[in-house]
């Protein structure tokens, strides 16, 4: 146990990414980082089963991947900024995510925040 | 001899980045953070630093989780604008200083800060998204950059402590090179927020101010938490303001702080801060 997390675990809604996220989540994490280059976007969006075997994803990381399972994915060791590059991909922002991730609607959400129209 | 002039702390959320591209500085939703930045913009523009020090850190943009290094100093003589996956911002190529980073790189290794260093990796938001809002990238940018990245995203993270202290052993090695060089110290990052999770959307104004005071005041405080007291006090993501320690850490004991701004408009809490260093 990392000592600078001590007491980490009594706080709800937080999936800290640690090493061991890293390790198990590796092949899922470098599928979305390779999103940011655009051959890859455009495979993702021809043949998205052929991308899962390219890199080698287990049958449980295709599962999350193929429902658009943020919370799943994050649980499960996705790294968030390599997510939101998944996000682009599907051309959704940060905040439907941020509000998929809370079980919120986006109107919802926006509702509870200081400056809703800061876009 | 090279000196520091002042520090600066400054968030670098990408949405700054957007807004800028898209020209809304006048906007409503927008004008607290843009005109909460013109009097930096105007300190930098009258004290002129040829180099900005600048601590961000790389949302695994040019460094992957296969290698990702704690520390990295940039020692290329200029860095290109990373492509995150939505096309390359309209940003001109920006200068480094490679005979001042490789001085640091020697100093710190000397000094037992064994940092990984980098050539051909681009910058991405943790330094793009709030430089214009500084300097002037029209035609080119001013100076130079220096820039240090951080491992804020997989941990075991540096501590709060150890960032204090590597600005500590910059500051040092700033000092000892002997070109006659004005350098300004940027920490990069927060304030608070989350990004992931149910608890996405987290802020914590109250403490946000407190962060902002102590780093003034009473840094060692700050060093003295934990990262788990950072991401219950400022969100997960939040506990990236350990870089602005890094830059409270290259500033001398004394410090006075000429400018703030605090603005939260949906997710991030987007602050500035403008810091310089009183005579001994």
């Amino acid at each position: 146990m990392n000592p600078q997390l001590h007491g980490i675990e009594d706080l709800e809604g937080t999936y800290l990414f640690d090493l061991r996220a890293s390790s198990r989540a590796l092949r899922l994490n470098r599928l979305f980082w390779s999103l940011a280059q655009p051959a890859v976007r455009a495979e993702f969006l021809r043949n998205e089963e052929g991308l899962y075997q390219r890199f080698a994803l287990s049958e449980q990381e295709c599962d999350l991947t193929r429902r658009r399972d943020w919370l799943g994915l994050v649980r499960y060791g996705a790294n968030f900024f390599v997510l939101e590059k998944f996000a682009r991909v599907l051309k959704k922002t940060n905040l439907e995510v941020y509000a998929e991730m809370r079980s919120e609607s986006f109107e919802d959400f926006m509702k509870t925040r200081q400056v809703p129209d800061a876009r | 001899m090279a000196r520091i002039i002042g520090g600066i702390g400054t968030s670098h959320v990408p949405t700054i980045g957007v807004a800028y591209d898209k020209g809304r500085q006048a906007e409503p939703a927008w004008a607290p953070l843009f005109d909460g930045y013109k009097p930096v913009a105007r300190w930098l523009q009258q004290q002129a630093p040829d180099v900005l020090l600048m601590f961000y850190n790389d949302h695994a943009n040019s460094f992957f989780f296969d290698l990702y290094p704690t520390f990295a100093l940039g020692v290329a003589p200029s860095f290109e604008v990373a492509d995150e996956g939505a096309g390359l911002r309209p940003l001109p190529r920006i200068q480094g200083h490679a005979e001042l980073a490789i001085h640091l790189a020697e100093c710190l290794v000397n000094d037992e800060f064994d940092l990984a260093t980098f050539q051909d990796r681009a910058l991405d938001h943790g330094c793009h998204s709030p430089l214009p809002l500084l300097w002037s990238d029209k035609p080119e940018w001013p100076g130079a950059i220096v820039p240090v990245a951080i491992n804020v995203l997989q941990y075991p993270l540096p501590t709060a402590l150890r960032c204090y202290k590597l600005g500590q052993a910059l500051r040092r090695a700033v000092l000892s090179f002997p070109e006659d060089l004005r350098v300004a110290v940027v920490g990069t990052g927060g304030l608070s927020h989350q990004v992931h999770g149910e608890r996405s959307g987290f802020n914590n104004t109250e403490w946000d101010l407190r962060f902002l005071d102590l780093l003034e005041h009473d840094p060692m405080a700050l060093t003295r938490m934990t990262h788990a007291d950072y991401v219950r006090l400022g969100g997960a993501e939040g506990a990236e303001v350990i870089m602005w320690l890094a830059m409270r850490g290259a500033l001398g004991p004394q410090i006075t702080k000429l400018h703030q701004n605090y603005y939260l408009a949906t997710t991030t809490a987007m602050a500035v801060a403008l810091f310089e260093e009183l005579a001994a």
